[in-house]
């Protein structure tokens, strides 16, 4: 049992990772904002009420927006590998219906192939700009923190996502398990159970 | 062979062999680079730039406050209002559905979102009624896109960030339009339904009945006038008012309309992540592949082969419609945004069009593209919810669509739709 619930978390990795970054920084924007209210008003009152004065308040955490800035471009990354493994990244594909399955089969899974040389030369490219920065480091401007080690999760990102791929086609082809559309809309109020629901904008 | 010309081929043949957008973007950039020996570290620095932005951090705020609000009952109770108003007059139910997409398109930036919450709702409810299925689905999908016409708009942020303009301004530019967009498709439907003699849904208008549903409905109702008028009067930026209208629905779900669950909120945490993983992943490589193009000159040359053909502004305008409601069919809205900006955006202010204007209007011919074969997502949405084939849909969409283009004319040809609001409103309060 161990082994396959160990199993399921790898499988959502990202998507774990990916909702905790989420709601990590909605709630730190969100603490902003009420601080800033909090601060303002308290700083009209510095006007009438002499002691407040003597406690100057910064307009909110002066490393919220940076910090949370951070966590939205891991986010996005790690979402972009959710998205692989989900099959979900947009591709043109009315063109298939022209021809038999097997055309369209083989040319997806030729661009996959690209895909995967797409990524492992990012993952080159950006290991050598992560050394440089290592080497030449570089601070954000109010946390201080080197910033090479925000650009790892490009390595990090782009090789999970070259598995993500691999696992994908294996699942497709070896295993012959039917990858659902996750922009199928779910419609639960008519009279079947559709399959998994979501929509973009 | 040029670099424009490797570029160009690269991206329409991976397009062609079915690779994701974001890779067709992304390699037919790196290939340029290579080409032109341009070192791919920079590559990496685009990755980084591209998200490290304040204001894109509205897109994922704005999908998970309209994904919330399904869960929280918000949703319903403004489709009610929608249907006391509209419902009794000919082809009510329709004009319900119109009316309702444009009121959820004040709380959701996004056309998607706004069919499946409206449709789930209004074309069982329209078949009911005695509404053919392929009808229901079609005035669903066409109007399904005010969504992203009317603020907030992801489509807008997405622009705005591209193009550096005022997301603020936008979202108050893209509301008069918005409007005329709404009373062309109700005209048309207006129109359809007495032809078709579908007849109002047998309740008398009553002051009363809109009354209880407003009143119900008032939470649901005060979510745009927050959003919005803290966008406005400039108590929140964008990406703010984005988060704030996130806790505003967790609050009205948990505490007033007491509807929302633990696993609806899970399952829109969820979806959240890998839609704004695979929209913005396509801003890396967009913002690559523009760059790019911008350095070998290729807006100049689109602009001078544009005014090679034409000089007059009005030509210009319908060519540059047609050409991106002909995109729209085929791409996917965010990525034409993405990709026509830094092409067509430096042409269009060379010959005197406003930034904001000609977003607008952009994100006005996207919106048709959502209900337009063979790549419309609305219309998915609708046939999946109706259970009406795309061509039974895409065939009553047509009179929708004709009108929607007919008024992106007027919005195009008269500036002053779309920039007298924004003027007024930052004479008040800038």
């Amino acid at each position: 049992m161990r082994a396959k619930t160990t199993l399921k978390i790898l499988d959502n990795l990202e998507s774990y990772l990916c909702q905790i970054l989420l709601v990590f920084f909605v709630c730190l924007l969100f603490l902003q904002i009420v601080l800033r209210i909090v601060f303002s008003a308290i700083d009209q009152l510095s006007h009438y009420i002499s002691f407040l004065e003597h406690y100057p308040l910064p307009a909110s955490i002066p490393w919220g927006e940076e910090l949370s800035r951070f966590a939205f471009v891991w986010f996005v990354f790690l979402g972009a590998t959710y998205a692989a493994r989900l099959a979900a990244h947009n591709r043109v594909t009315f063109q298939f219906k022209l021809f038999p399955k097997i055309v369209g089969d083989i040319s997806t899974l030729l661009s996959d192939l690209v895909w995967i040389v797409f990524n492992c030369v990012i993952v080159y490219y950006s290991i050598n700009v992560i050394k440089e920065g290592f080497e030449f480091p570089e601070y954000s401007p109010t946390l201080d923190w080197i910033m090479a080690y925000i650009f790892m999760i490009f390595p990090i990102a782009f090789s999970l996502m070259t598995i993500r791929i691999i696992q994908v086609n294996i699942m497709k082809h070896i295993l012959k398990i039917e990858i659902a559309d996750v922009d199928k809309v779910d419609t639960g109020n008519l009279d079947d159970e559709g399959s998994e629901s979501e929509v973009t904008s | 062979m040029s670099v424009t010309a490797i570029i160009f081929l690269t991206f329409v043949g991976l397009l062609i062999v079915g690779a994701p957008i974001t890779l067709s973007l992304g390699a037919a950039a790196m290939g340029g680079m290579i080409f032109s020996g341009k070192p791919l570290e920079g590559l990496v620095e685009i990755a980084y730039t591209s998200v490290n932005s304040f204001p894109i951090m509205a897109l994922p705020a704005f999908i998970l406050s309209g994904a919330l609000m399904e869960s929280a009952g918000i949703s319903r109770r403004l489709v009610a209002v929608a249907e006391a108003m509209a419902g009794p007059f000919t082809g009510g139910m329709a004009a319900s559905t119109i009316l309702s997409c444009l009121f959820f398109g004040a709380i959701s930036g996004s056309g998607p979102a706004t069919t499946a919450a409206v449709g789930m709702l209004m074309i069982p409810a329209m078949v009911r009624h005695g509404y053919n299925k392929g009808y229901a689905g079609a005035v669903t999908s066409s109007s399904g896109g005010l969504g992203v016409v009317i603020p907030p708009s992801i489509p807008m942020v997405i622009y705005g960030v591209a193009a550096s303009q005022s997301i603020a301004d936008l979202f108050i530019a893209g509301f008069i339009p918005g409007i005329m967009l709404a009373v062309g498709l109700m005209a048309m439907n207006y129109l359809r339904s007495r032809q078709k003699k579908y007849e109002g849904d047998g309740k008398e208008l009553s002051v009363r009945s809109v009354m209880t549903t407003m009143k119900e409905g008032f939470w649901a109702l005060l979510t745009p006038v927050i959003i919005l008028g803290g966008i406005y009067t400039g108590f929140f930026t964008p990406t703010e008012a984005a988060i704030v209208s996130i806790f505003y629905t967790l609050f009205v779900g948990i505490f007033i309309y007491k509807e929302i669950e633990l696993k609806g909120a899970m399952k829109a945490l969820e979806s959240t992540t890998w839609i704004t993983g695979r929209v913005l992943i396509i801003m890396f490589t967009a913002l690559a592949f523009g760059q790019l193009l911008t350095i070998n000159k290729i807006p100049d040359l689109i602009a001078a082969g544009l005014l090679n053909l034409t000089d007059n502004l009005y030509m210009i305008w319908a060519l540059i419609i047609f050409f991106l409601l002909f995109m729209g069919m085929f791409m996917e809205t965010l990525a034409t945004i993405m990709l026509v900006t830094p092409v067509l955006l430096p042409v269009m202010i060379s010959l005197g069009v406003d930034p904001i204007h000609f977003g607008v209007v952009l994100v006005c011919c996207c919106e048709i593209g959502f209900a337009t074969p063979p790549l419309g997502e609305n219309m998915f949405i609708a046939s999946g919810v109706a259970r009406a084939t795309l061509e039974d849909i895409s065939l009553n969409a047509l009179p929708f669509v004709f009108v929607s283009v007919l008024v992106v004319f007027l919005i195009a040809y008269f500036p002053g739709l779309t920039l007298w609001l924004p003027e007024f409103l930052n004479s008040i309060f800038g």
